[in-house]
């Protein structure tokens, strides 16, 4: 195995990792927040995708510069399905919440079969098939568009989640509800913005890969287990962790396709989740 | 004036009477159709889930053949309508055989489907208990036709066939070209498929004593999200030819990221895999798509039957006729011509009207549809197609080519 391969790997790792990061840190940010595991996280993402095939198509702009309407409409679609479905199952064992999540995906993926059909869409952007020489190794440059843009978002969010006002509700609705509501949060709100920021997150994830990944309905349920692989990595709730996680599962993915064999990918994202799961059971950045 | 104004007229007449119409007018409408008869056929396909792209052309073909049909007369001899019962499998063996024994129930006096061997040989166990013929349109395992059945016949070819076949088209290809072809890497998704006839093909290319050398086979998940890892080691391992099993996804994948590593090829040949001639493919991957050839058991389109099959495709669904939906038409018409033929529609009846089947001029590739005592179509085959002009065309065997195959293929930045 050459020197090259690794480093290609490496560069086409740490890309894809960062779009894992964005993606998880809205998993991650649910979770935190109201302690949901949001199974519908891949659909989601597929909505994000669809809705960017459709807005560049329709409005005849780069799919990057369509970002912000998968951000803003999936911000809608994740409020309204926290404040009309998810609220309601808050205080009910957990089983109940998996259930709705897991109907709400199946909703979304059947909706989206019908509505759409089972055709692969994707989108037209002169970067898509660009490159980039970097010594020996390529770089795919939609790729580096979209780790760049995934990490600029999630220091962004941190940064508003830190900073801001609503960041700070936000933190405090997530480390005591009642706490929060005695000091006058409007908590269920709060909570719909928390689920509408998770799944702008994921909503933009998607974006951000359709120049290279076409959608259609059944794309989401690997992005959905490769978030949670992300998540529990990196520590449950912890934004951070998300973010680290992501890149670790990115590389480790390309470093074993390369070291073992190419099918071994979920193998190596897996065992490594076990490895984990054993060694620091609160994952890498969580707190126990 | 309607009944209801008319005085003395109380509710339970106006019903009694709004009934008697209804029951008139739908003997009438019955009557206006001429054929009081219809004979069911049901058609199982994966329509939704992982293959629902593939599993909805073939009901396409199927709705499309069944339509033909019923315009043409429906089964004259028996003056009989046929109607399609539609099954979808989800692509799951079992729910596939559940809904054989549902279409069963509905009535249906013929299978056909249904794209997945698996799925082919739990709804062939079910026709068998069930006693209902099935035939086979697209499924190539070879076990479906060695394990016994007796109402199983199948259209399409086998995996051996398949790998035998791809492996005799590159070898025609590299002697027509006299191109210096010696390493070559292949590639396929590790789903039964892709194993099956991926492993069907690389022993026939050593039973054959082929000159090239495989220095690297690659698996990876049917679901894979990034092929530039794969890609980075078919770089790596410096193929003069791709040889790929694959679905659709992946080979537009596959050959974006061949062509931002820009990896040296003199030609991609898929021996025998779907991704390669589809409308998607071909409108997405545009110039870099040119000259992929593949070899799957193809349209001939030198048929009788062709173009008027092609135009309707084309006017019914927007896309034209390719091996699922042509196999699938194809399926309709043996059922069909087995059920004109058959001296009863009891399913001995049905059988031994499908034992006996000649069908000369047909759609597909091959030689007249004809089964052997195990029900397998000793005449299907393959074709080797390429996309020409942004338009699959067959280049080989001579007898049904449309177009000379181009190989080597030019650099990926020549390509317009």
């Amino acid at each position: 195995m050459s020197a090259v391969l690794l480093g290609q790997a490496l560069v086409g790792g740490l890309l894809t990792g960062a779009v894992y990061s964005l993606m998880a840190v809205g998993l991650s940010l649910i979770f935190g927040v109201m302690r949901v595991t949001n199974f519908a996280h891949g659909e989601l993402m597929m909505v994000g995708m669809y809705v960017t095939v459709f807005a560049s198509a329709a409005s005849g702009l780069d799919p990057y510069l369509t970002l912000p309407a998968a951000a803003v409409s999936l911000f809608v679609v994740g409020y309204l399905l926290q404040r009309v479905l998810v609220g309601r199952v808050l205080e009910m064992p957990e089983e109940i919440q998996v259930l709705l999540l897991v109907g709400v995906a199946l909703v979304l993926q059947n909706g989206a079969l019908f509505l759409f059909g089972p055709n692969h869409r994707g989108v037209q952007t002169p970067l898509a098939l660009a490159a980039l020489p970097l010594g020996p190794l390529t770089v795919d440059v939609a790729r580096l568009v979209a780790g760049g843009l995934a990490v600029a978002l999630t220091g962004a969010l941190a940064l508003f989640l830190g900073r801001s006002r609503l960041g700070t509700l936000l933190r405090a609705a997530a480390d005591s509800r009642d706490g929060a509501r005695i000091v006058g949060a409007d908590v269920n709100r709060l909570y719909g913005v928390a689920y509408g920021l998770g799944a702008a997150c994921a909503g933009t994830a998607g974006a951000l890969i359709v120049p290279f990944f076409e959608v259609a309905p059944d794309v989401a349920l690997p992005f959905t287990l490769t978030s949670f692989v992300v998540v529990i990595l990196g520590g449950m709730g912890s934004l951070a962790g998300a973010f680290v996680g992501g890149l670790v599962v990115g590389v480790a993915e390309a470093i074993g396709a390369v070291v073992f064999a190419p099918s071994l990918k979920p193998v190596v994202a897996f065992g490594l989740l076990v490895l984990i799961l054993v060694v620091r059971p609160t994952g890498l950045l969580g707190r126990a | 004036m309607g009944l209801v104004g008319r005085p003395g007229m109380d509710r339970r007449a106006f019903l009694a009477g709004a009934g008697a119409a209804a029951v008139t007018m739908a003997a009438g409408a019955r009557i206006g159709a001429a054929q009081a008869k219809t004979i069911k056929i049901g058609a199982i396909h994966p329509v939704s889930g992982v293959l629902a792209q593939v599993g909805q052309a073939c009901r396409q073909g199927a709705q499309l053949a069944v339509a033909e049909i019923n315009r043409a007369g429906g089964i004259r001899s028996k003056d009989a309508r046929l109607e399609l019962l539609v099954g979808d499998s989800e692509s799951k063996a079992e729910v596939g055989a559940a809904e054989a024994e549902r279409l069963i129930r509905e009535g249906a006096q013929i299978i056909i489907g249904a794209f997945q061997s698996d799925v082919v040989m739990a709804i062939a166990q079910v026709c068998e208990r069930r006693e209902v013929p099935f035939v086979v349109d697209v499924g190539a395992a070879d076990q479906i036709t060695t394990s016994g059945f007796t109402k199983v016949f199948r259209i399409f070819p086998t995996t051996s066939a398949l790998g035998k076949n791809g492996a005799a088209y590159l070898a025609e290809i590299i002697r027509l070209s006299g191109a210096q072809v010696e390493r070559a890497v292949v590639t396929y998704t590790k789903d039964l498929f892709g194993t099956v006839v991926s492993k069907a093909f690389l022993q026939a290319m050593e039973a054959a004593k082929s000159p090239v050398k495989i220095v690297e086979v690659i698996g990876y998940d049917l679901t894979v999200q990034d092929l530039s890892t794969e890609v980075a080691r078919i770089k790596a391992a410096r193929p003069d030819v791709l040889l790929p099993f694959n679905r659709i996804r992946d080979s537009v994948m596959l050959v974006r990221e061949l062509y931002k590593q820009r990896v040296p090829l003199k030609g991609i040949l898929s021996p025998g895999s779907p991704g390669w001639y589809e409308k998607e493919f071909i409108e997405q991957t545009g110039p870099l798509g040119e000259f992929a050839m593949d070899a799957p058991p193809w349209y001939n389109p030198k048929s009788p039957l062709h173009g008027r099959v092609e135009a309707a495709f084309r006017r019914a669904y927007d896309r034209g006729v390719d091996t699922n939906s042509g196999y699938s038409y194809e399926g309709i018409v043996v059922a069909a011509d087995a059920l004109e033929r058959a001296k009863s529609l009891d399913p001995a009846g049905i059988v031994a009207a499908l034992r006996t089947t000649s069908i000369k001029d047909h759609l597909m590739a091959g030689g007249p549809i004809t089964f052997d005592a195990q029900g397998q179509n000793v005449n299907a085959s393959t074709s080797l197609i390429q996309v020409q002009k942004r338009r699959p065309v067959v280049v080989l065997p001579d007898a049904e080519a449309e177009a000379r195959p181009v190989f080597p293929a030019p650099g990926w930045d020549e390509r317009t």
